[in-house]
Parts: C-alpha cells; structure tokens; sequence
C-alpha cells in the first residue's frame, strides 16, 4: 500500500515538473537544476546547431602513425614500415595516405578484444574495401556517425533531440520521454536520453552487428551498449565522450572522448550526402552489361587502374623519353 | 461494432492483410492518436508547435476522377459507394492475368507488397487548385521530354508481350521487331516508371544493362519532395528548435530522408549547388510555418518537373491532432501555371513510435544485384541457344496489379478512374 502511495506521488511530481517545464524554460528551476542561460531548452543546455569532429578517428580510432595508403602492399623492403599504397588507391597518390592521430581510446589506447575477436579486427583491417560498410554507404551505426568527416545536425526540444547526419543522409532521434523499444535490431541504434545536471547522457542499445567504429576493422557484435555523454565545453564546443560495452567482443567495457566543434561558417547548413548513388558503381559495376571489370582471377575482380597524362604535361615530359 | 482494419505499411502487416479479409474502416484503432483533440499547442519558446508523429488516416485522389466536376467534397453516400467498391475489387481471390504471363508475375509482387489502402477521405482531389483539380496542362518544352521518354520506352517494349497482346503499357505504341534503340544512351536522365507517360510497374524501360536503367525506386532513391504518399504512405516525425524544424520522412520502403528546414533569413544555395532533394529556407507566418525550396537536382522527378521545381510549402497546426500540409509547386518551363495541394496530416500515437528509420531498402537491395545478374544469365543463355531472345521480355512497363487495382476498366482503382 505505502508503496504503491509512493509510486504515484512520484508519477505525480514528474507530471507536474513535464508540465512545469514545458510552460517555461526560464520562470523556475526544479531542485538541483542548472541556472538558467540564454538559449536553453526547458532549463537545459541548447546543443542546436551544426558540428563535426576534427580528428582522424574515422580512418582508425586507435593511435597510430601516417601511412602511405589506406590500403597497402609490400615495397622493396620486407619490413612492414616500408610498405606501398596499393592498387585499390594508388591513383590518388598522395591523396590516399592515413594521416597520423594520437587516437580517442582512453586510458592505455588498447580495446579489450577477446583473443577471438581480435583475430577477426585483423581480417577485418586487411579487407576493408570488401568488409567496411562506409564504402557501400550502409548506416555508418553510433558512435561512428559522430566523428566521420561530415557534419551532422542537432535539433534540440524538450522531450526529443534529434541528429540528423550529412553522410548517407540519416538521422536518429533521443528520446526524452517514454517510448515502445524498436521491434527489430537497428544500425543506428535506439537512443533514450537523460540529464544529469548540465550533462546530456544518452542510452543506446538495440544495434545490429552490422556497423564498425572506422575503417581500420574494429566493430562489434549485436550485445553492443554505448552509453553517450554530451557537455558544452564552450558554447562552441561539445565533450563528448562514449563507455562501449559488448561482452561478446571485449573483455571489459571502455571509452572514447574527443570534443565536437561547432560549424561557423555563416549560412552553414546541412547539405546532401546522398552516398546510394555514388556506391552504385562499388556494388553493381561489376554485374553491368558492359562493366569496368578487365577480369576475374578466382573470387577476385581485376579493375584496371589508367591515368591519362594531359598533353604538354613537363612532368611527365622527361618520363616518357 | 464489426472488425475494423487499417491497413498501414509494414511488412509484417502487409503479409498479414494478404490472409485476412480487406475491410476499409474508420481509423482510430491502429496508431493513430485518440479521437479528442484540442488547441493547437505552442513549443515552450512559444513558437507554433508541429511536433510528433504524423501521416494521414484518409485516402484522397491526388487528381480528381473527371466525373466530380469542379466539386471539392464526395457526400457521405459516395465515400461509401468508393469503399465498397475499392473492397470488392481488392477481396477478389481470382483477379489474376493468365497464369505464366509476365503480367500475373508482376501482379503478384504488387499483390503481396503494396495494398496499402484507407479509407476514401471527403476530398475528391488533392488538388486544391486549379479548381478543376488536375495538374495544370504541360507546357510544350515538358511535353516534348515526356514523348522522347515516352518514345525510347516504347521502342524497348515493342517486342515483348505487352505491345503483341496491346496492352495498357503498350499505349502509344505497337508490336515489333527488337529496336536498335535498345542499344542507346536514354534521351534523358530516368528516374520513375511514370516519367514517359503511362505504364505502371518495375522499372523505368525495359533493359536491365545497369542500375541506371532501373527506376529510382528500385535504386532505392524513390523518395521525393513533396511526397503526398501513394503506394506506401508515409509517417513524418517533425522535432523543432528555435530556429531550424527537423522531419524525417519514413517513406517508399525504408527509403525514408530527411531535412533541417533553418529558420532563415538567408539566401538559398548558390544556384550551381543542386540537391535531390532541394534548399529549404523557412520563416514563420503567424501560425504558419512557409518554407521555400529551390535548388533541386535534374536526377529529381516529380509529375515531370525536375531541376526548376520550386515549392513554397505552408506547414499549419490547425489543433491537437491535425496538421495542414498546403503547397503551390511552380515550374514555368513543365507547367503552364502554378498549382497548389493541400493535405491534412493526422497525429499518430507518440508512445507507439511507429516511425522507423530503418531498415533501409539500400542496406537489403538485393533486388537490384538479382537483377542485373538474372539480367547477364538471360544474355548468356540466349547467346548459348539456351533461351529466348531477352529483349523480347518485359521487366519494365508490363502492366499488371498495381496495388492491387488493374490498369484499366472494372478492376482499376475508382478513385483514379
């Protein structure tokens, strides 16, 4: 009976602070709520806007050095330090390099991988082009959406937060209020938020097996459970930091941060990254009735690789004789 | 009270809907919210609030059946003359093409996939204006890049069954040898079935040399603006900030998109900057959210306008549980004068969330790989001697169930008659 008291008190009350909320986001201040700031939403920090990371997590989250190509094969020495860009790349010359970064992976830079799973991130770094869904513009999954090197928009309201993202034009909503989970597994997962205090923390679960962390092969399984902390460093900057959990693939859970930088071009806004398209020729070329492909060798397709060098060109001048 | 059933999208619905009996039913039972409404609401910044989940309960004509006149409204009689009607036909186990005809093949995917009916709403058109409710007359310039479509798809179809039997997707056209055209670039960009004239059905000509040659829809790249629904419905889900209003349209199959529309005084996108699904810039009329858009791709199709569509969009909360969706679309060089659509949107039930983002039709596309692969078998066994000739066959214009309605006469569907 007290309990049951207790429970609708308690439904109550947070009716009462909905409402209370929703009427005015600058009139009061429930107990332990931040003070008010221009621009909040219903008392909380407004995180509107259009942001983008700037890092070199997208290429591999982990620290590394530059390397000459995104994908590699051996030069003329047989160390791996010496290596060369290879075909898939290699017409991009200096253009196909992974720049150097001192990585997001908190604490000693390494993911737990269980022994198994650290094989298949091995498999997994030496197919890129095969395995990596960003190359076939499939839902590049959280938290990868938050540092690939395209913008994504905030659109913030009181009981849901939206994200739309440039890349593959995709989106997910957080919400804040109550909702029936997703009936299926999700690539960008099923995000419930919460604020403790100034801080945005966000759930998220439900996710597929299908998405990776960058193109250097880590990914996780189905048991994936990301729990998100966006705060405003500055009002032009986000700290966002991510504990990653997933028993089936790591032996504990960990995390990244980095901070998130507001875009301040004037007029920026979103603009398409419709990749579908673009991936057409990744995913069906092949299967034209006139296709690029010179030929196959087993279950691989050979794809000639030919530069036009323009006429009158004096750097190649020398070359040619 | 009788069984009553919405049919809305979802797989598993539709699957479901193939078994039971079709019955077209008041709304209310399924996601829709609760029939009391209220005031429109204000956001707590007080500007007017669009928020939720939105689709609509009622299925209205975008053109007017020409038997209506310049009239807005059905009486009640004939909404329910329209519903018993749309009932017969859809509940007929035998509707079928012949057996083994490519048409009874084509029927049957749109059989099991796209009965997605409600029931006939009061509105005879969508179509607001002009007053006879149909889209104003091409203009010459239009007319001229529909025929040359429209010329290209019937030489690609001529030696399929479809001309030999003279059926509705041969309209225009007639029986004959296999085309040279069949080896041409198309005159223009394709994009839907529709595009050239009639013709309903798979892809937008009969070839399957690329993806390029398929439908945007089968390309996964249906999803148009504005979209007024069709075959699948659509749910919105609106979130706004001060200053920017975010929909995401979970539309055609998972090829759901999205915009931010900003709150803006400034300029659209330099003019050389095109997007699919153009440059929207919106501002606050009273109670009105107006949003202009321009900018739009000439890949982008909509009813034979592409790169100089221009929208100006009305977004209004009318109360608690509707939306008024009104748009004027202007293209001087497709059509001969501006034409406007109004649409109500109806709240659907927030705790459901029935709005999905995914799963994504490109992620699962195995259609499109199956068929250019069938289509590279077909070539291969015709060169062995193994087959017929694939250019005598039809994965394009076929005709055929569409939505479960015929192409023509009887079986078609009385609200576009």
């Amino acid at each position: 009976m007290r309990i049951r008291l207790n429970a609708s008190m308690i439904a109550v009350a947070a009716a009462a602070a909905v409402v209370g909320a929703a009427i005015s986001a600058s009139v009061t201040q429930s107990a332990g709520a931040p003070a008010p700031r221009a621009g909040d939403i219903a008392g909380r920090p407004n995180f509107s806007g259009i942001w983008q990371a700037n890092n070199e997590a997208h290429w591999d989250v982990q620290a590394h050095a530059a390397r000459p190509g995104a994908v590699m094969q051996p030069g003329v020495y047989p160390f791996e330090y010496a290596q060369v860009a290879a075909a898939p790349v290699v017409a991009l010359g200096a253009a196909a390099g992974v720049p150097a970064s001192l990585g997001i992976v908190e604490g000693d830079g390494e993911i737990p991988y269980t022994p198994e799973a650290l094989a298949i991130k091995k498999q997994n770094a030496e197919h890129w082009i095969d395995r990596d869904p960003e190359l076939k513009c499939y839902l590049p999954g959280i938290p990868r959406a938050m540092y690939m090197p395209y913008p994504f928009e905030i659109t913030q309201s009181t009981n849901k937060i939206h994200m739309a993202y440039a890349f593959a034009t995709t989106a997910r909503t957080i919400h804040l209020d109550e909702v029936d989970p997703p009936p299926a597994d999700t690539w960008m997962g099923h995000s419930v938020g919460r604020w403790e205090g100034n801080t945005l923390v966000v759930d998220v679960a439900n996710f597929n097996d299908k998405t990776w962390f960058d193109r250097a092969g880590n990914f996780h399984s189905d048991a994936l459970h990301l729990v998100e902390r966006f705060t405003l460093a500055t009002p032009d900057v986000i700290q966002y930091e991510v504990t990653i959990e997933d028993p089936k693939v790591f032996t504990r859970p960990w995390r990244i941060s980095m901070p998130i930088y507001r875009r301040m071009e004037p007029n920026m806004q979103l603009l398409e990254y419709r990749c579908t398209e673009f991936a057409e020729e990744f995913l069906y070329g092949h299967i034209r009735n006139e296709p690029l492909v010179k030929r196959w060798e087993g279950e691989t397709m050979i794809v000639d690789i030919t530069r036009k060098v323009p006429p009158g060109d004096k750097f190649y001048e020398w070359f040619r004789k | 009270m009788r069984t009553r059933l919405v049919i809305v999208i979802g797989v598993a619905v539709v699957i479901a809907a193939v078994a039971l009996f079709v019955t077209l039913g008041r709304p209310g039972a399924t996601g829709a919210a609760s029939g009391q409404t209220g005031p429109a609401p204000e956001t707590s910044w007080g500007e007017p609030d669009l928020q939720g989940i939105w689709s609509y309960d009622f299925e209205v004509p975008l053109q007017r059946p020409a038997r209506f006149g310049n009239r807005e409204f059905f009486t009640e009689e004939e909404q329910a003359t329209l519903d018993k009607e749309r009932e017969r036909i859809l509940n007929q186990d035998d509707r079928r093409y012949e057996r083994g005809s490519e048409q009874d093949v084509g029927g049957a995917y749109n059989a099991a996939i796209f009965t997605t009916h409600k029931p006939t709403g009061r509105r005879t058109s969508l179509i607001v204006d002009p007053p006879d409710g149909k889209i104003p007359p091409l203009t010459p310039e239009a007319q001229k890049k529909r025929a040359e479509i429209r010329e290209f798809q019937l030489a690609l179809l001529q030696p399929t069954d479809v001309c030999k039997n003279n059926l509705q997707g041969c309209a225009g056209g007639k029986f004959g040898p296999v085309s040279p055209r069949r080896a041409e670039t198309p005159p223009h960009y394709l994009t839907a079935a529709g595009a050239g004239g009639p013709g309903g059905g798979g892809g937008v000509i009969n070839r399957s040399d690329n993806p390029e040659d398929r439908s945007l829809g089968e390309r996964c790249m249906a999803a148009v603006l504005p979209d007024f629904g069709g075959n699948t419905g659509f749910y919105l889900q609106i979130i706004q900030s001060p200053g920017a209003v975010s929909i995401f349209y979970d539309t055609a199959q998972g090829q759901g998109w999205q915009r931010v529309i900003p709150v803006t005084d400034n300029p659209h996108l330099p003019s050389n900057v095109r997007q699919w699904w153009g440059n929207s810039r919106g501002r606050w009329e009273g109670k009105t959210l107006v949003v202009d858009v321009t900018n739009f791709s000439p890949k982008t199709y909509f009813q034979g306008s592409y790169e100089n569509l221009h929208l100006v969009e009305r977004w209004t909360r009318l109360d608690a549980n509707t939306i008024e969706y009104a748009v004027t679309i202007d293209d001087p060089t497709t059509w001969t004068r501006p034409w406007t659509v109004k649409q109500e949107y109806n709240k659907q039930n927030d705790f459901a969330n029935r709005h999905y983002k995914e799963p994504r039709c490109h992620e699962g596309n195995y259609g499109m790989a199956a068929l250019l692969v069938g289509a590279r078998a077909e070539e291969r066994a015709f060169a062995q001697g193994r087959g017929p000739n694939p250019a005598t066959m039809c994965t394009a214009g076929c005709g055929g169930f569409n939505a479960g309605f015929g192409d023509t006469g009887e079986e078609s569907n009385p609200l576009t008659r």
